[in-house]
């Protein structure tokens, strides 16, 4: 704040209108960014992955899938994740939630998930398909030093032949909404 | 607190919600400042009130008749702005811009995905961003978006010459609507301040806080913000918002044209006719070229479009016709360009008139290409090659005169300072023989006064140097005509005699000194 007072005369407006524009610019910059990111998903989509705003129109609420690699416990298997995005996005995270059930040690059993880039570790450049790519490789290699599923975390390590049946087991295929 | 233009709940109701958070992007650093700021003009605002006349029925839901005018740009467009002064502008949004063709990916910024605006490179890891939303990121936390790395915005950032010159050369389109003017980013801003017919400028009345296209600003039409009855329909609608209202939600407002039966906005009948209409009769545009055809306007159109004889002969002349003008036009210009270089001459022919006159003859040089009235040349383009490279060699000739008029003054002042110089040597040295002189001077007084206070000290008390002298003086010199090798000795023996001491008479004086 102490900059804002030294500034140049020219930026008192600006300074005065800080709330408006506080307010007002994000929801466009977002919206703005998550239609060029929609471009570039359909222009060069990425392996395994894919995304697309939701059909009611509104472009801060996606859905999205990914495909399960090969070698994981999960090969063959296709997830559906939402994206929710805060208005200040790319500033802060979407909130990503599996609708798929899964059975994984860093995702819980109402599908929140727990990753650190989308969290503390989320920087403004990240964007849906590295979030994507990321969530798939966490299928192959879960953080099992803090699991949100314990169980699943120690049959991972233990017990991989059960830990697939369990994965099994939970998966169900969603109707498209 | 809200910005005191805050616009009142329930007036905005034809807007939609990402027009009301309409203000475009336009770059305020917020807490420090990684970059100088882009002129500054408040943003544009939610539009207000339309004006109280049509209050109650733009409260409704019904589509608004105060939507400010139609043309540019995105939200902002005609909305009142409290600022003092009446020529800003509201800012270009540099990351919603359309370039003309696709940008190199590299010249995207990973935060918003547009080519980069003002981009600034971290110096630690080399990342690039907008300076705009790096300073966003920044803000939320102080470490490269890419790789986390922790930074200063103070310190760790710096400029890249080589992608800014990239990035101005991009090709870009006007952001206001309605015009098609393409230019290179570097030019966007001069376009859209200074030119673009589109661009919402204050509106001219003084008491109208609202904008309008420039185009309309200039026409002088007074404010166009004011209601008027619509002259197809009865409603009411803004001066500035007609041509938008004709093409959007005029009831009456079209009409059969008399010749081909299509639907066409009343207010356009004209135009349709002089230009589009496909069964108004008119005439072969070559008919000033000898055409006779005169038909229908599709039915021309297919005759101009191969079948017309008179076209080659059209072309051709309109082609000379053109050219002629053009080689006109270039020839004035180029008179223009002689004309000021020979003032030019003269004006340094004057200046230096006396020891240097510089050869600035331009029109009569040998190489001074005929006109090309007298036919020498085939075609024009080698007539205006010529002249090019003649206006080149004069360039490159006046540079050498420059050059040269540069050596001949330094060298004349060289010469100036040097006899100077030497003058100041001169002088020196005689001072130096002045001070010689007034040294020895000097020693031999202290000498003559050491040898009269060893005399007196001897002699009668209170016989004072001065006094005694001058009166013994007049004893010896009395004594008699001796000669002066005498006096002179007999000053050191009637010194040692005890005796009155002599005065020192004017020989002394012209012996010894070392001349001049
Ligand atoms: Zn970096
Ligand atoms: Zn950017
Ligand atoms: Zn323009
Ligand atoms: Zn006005
Ligand atoms: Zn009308
Ligand atoms: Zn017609
Ligand atoms: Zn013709």
């Amino acid at each position: 704040m102490e900059d804002s007072q030294n500034a140049a005369p020219g930026s008192v407006s600006a300074n005065k209108l800080g709330g408006a524009r506080k307010a007002a610019d994000p929801g466009q910059n977002a919206a703005k960014r998550l239609q060029t990111e929609l471009m570039m998903l359909m222009t060069s989509p990425a392996p395994g992955v894919s995304a697309f705003p939701s059909a009611d129109g509104n472009l801060l609420s996606w859905r999205a899938t990914i495909e399960g690699p090969d070698d994981t416990p999960y090969a063959g298997l296709t997830f559906k994740l939402s994206f929710e995005f805060p208005s200040n996005y790319p500033y802060a995270p979407p909130t990503v939630i599996y609708r798929t059930p899964i059975y994984h040690p860093n995702v819980d059993f109402s599908g929140r998930i727990c990753l650190d880039i989308l969290k503390d570790k989320w920087t403004a450049a990240y964007n849906i398909q590295t979030v994507l790519l990321s969530l798939q490789s966490l299928l192959g290699e879960p953080n099992n030093s803090s699991p949100l599923n314990g169980e699943a975390a120690e049959l991972w390590e233990k017990d991989p032949a059960l830990f697939k049946s369990k994965v099994m087991d939970r998966h169900k295929d969603l109707e498209d909404d | 607190m809200p910005p005191p233009n805050t616009p009142e709940e329930g007036v905005l109701t034809a807007d939609s919600p990402s027009e009301q958070s309409a203000p475009s992007i336009a770059y305020i650093p917020t807490r420090h400042r990684l970059y100088p700021e882009p002129p500054e003009s408040p943003p544009p605002r939610a539009p207000t009130a339309p004006p109280a006349a049509t209050t109650e029925s733009s409260r409704a839901t019904t589509p608004n008749p105060s939507r400010p005018p139609s043309r540019p740009n995105s939200a902002g467009r005609a909305s009142p702005i409290s600022c003092s002064d009446r020529s800003c502008l509201p800012p270009i949004n540099y990351q919603d811009l359309h370039y003309e063709s696709e940008v190199d990916k590299s010249l995207e910024c990973p935060i918003c995905r547009t080519p980069f605006y003002l981009p600034l490179t971290t110096k630690p890891c080399g990342h690039t961003f907008c300076a705009a939303c790096l300073d966003r990121a920044l803000e939320i936390q102080p470490v490269c978006p890419i790789d986390r790395q922790p930074l200063d915005a103070t310190r760790d950032l710096c400029h890249t010459r080589v992608l800014l010159d990239q990035l101005d050369r991009l090709r870009v389109k006007c952001p206001n609507r309605g015009c098609d003017h393409v230019c290179s980013r570097e030019l966007l801003a001069v376009h859209y301040e200074r030119y673009c017919e589109y661009t919402m400028v204050h509106c001219p009345a003084p008491e109208c806080d609202l904008r309008v296209a420039r185009v309309d600003a200039r026409a002088e039409k007074g404010c166009l913000h004011t209601y008027t009855p619509c002259q197809y329909c009865d409603k009411s609608v803004m001066v500035a918002n007609l041509e938008e209202h004709y093409d959007a939600d005029c009831g009456g407002h079209t009409a059969k044209c008399a010749h081909c039966n299509a639907i066409v906005i009343r207010h356009r009948m004209e135009k349709h006719i002089a230009k589009d209409c496909l069964r108004t009769v008119v005439a072969c545009k070559w008919r000033p070229f000898g055409c006779s055809e005169w038909a229908p306007r599709e039915e021309v159109e297919k005759h101009e479009q191969g079948h017309c004889v008179y076209q080659a002969i059209g072309r051709l002349v309109r082609d000379r016709m053109d050219d002629r003008m053009m080689i006109n036009e270039l020839k004035d210009r180029l008179s223009n360009v002689d004309e000021r270089l020979r003032k030019a001459e003269k004006e340094k022919r004057r200046s230096h008139a006396a020891p240097f006159v510089p050869d600035l003859d331009l029109n009569d040089s040998p190489r001074a290409a005929p006109s090309y009235n007298s036919g020498a040349w085939d075609s024009p383009e080698d007539y205006m090659l010529a002249q090019f490279e003649r206006m080149e060699s004069k360039m490159e000739d006046l540079r050498k005169m420059i050059v040269e008029l540069d050596g001949h003054h330094s060298m004349r002042l060289l010469n100036d300072t040097m006899r100077l110089n030497e003058q100041i040597a001169e002088l020196n040295s005689k001072v130096g023989v002045l001070g010689m002189h007034t040294t020895w001077l000097m020693n031999v007084q202290r000498q003559s006064r050491g040898q009269q206070r060893a005399g007196t000290a001897g002699g009668p008390p209170g016989s004072g140097m001065v006094g005694s002298s001058s009166s013994a003086g007049g004893g010896g010199n009395s004594a008699g005509g001796r000669s002066v090798a005498d006096s002179d000795r007999s000053r050191y023996y009637s010194a040692n005699d005890g005796g009155v001491p002599l005065r020192r008479n004017s020989h002394d004086r012209g012996e010894n000194p070392p001349r001049l």
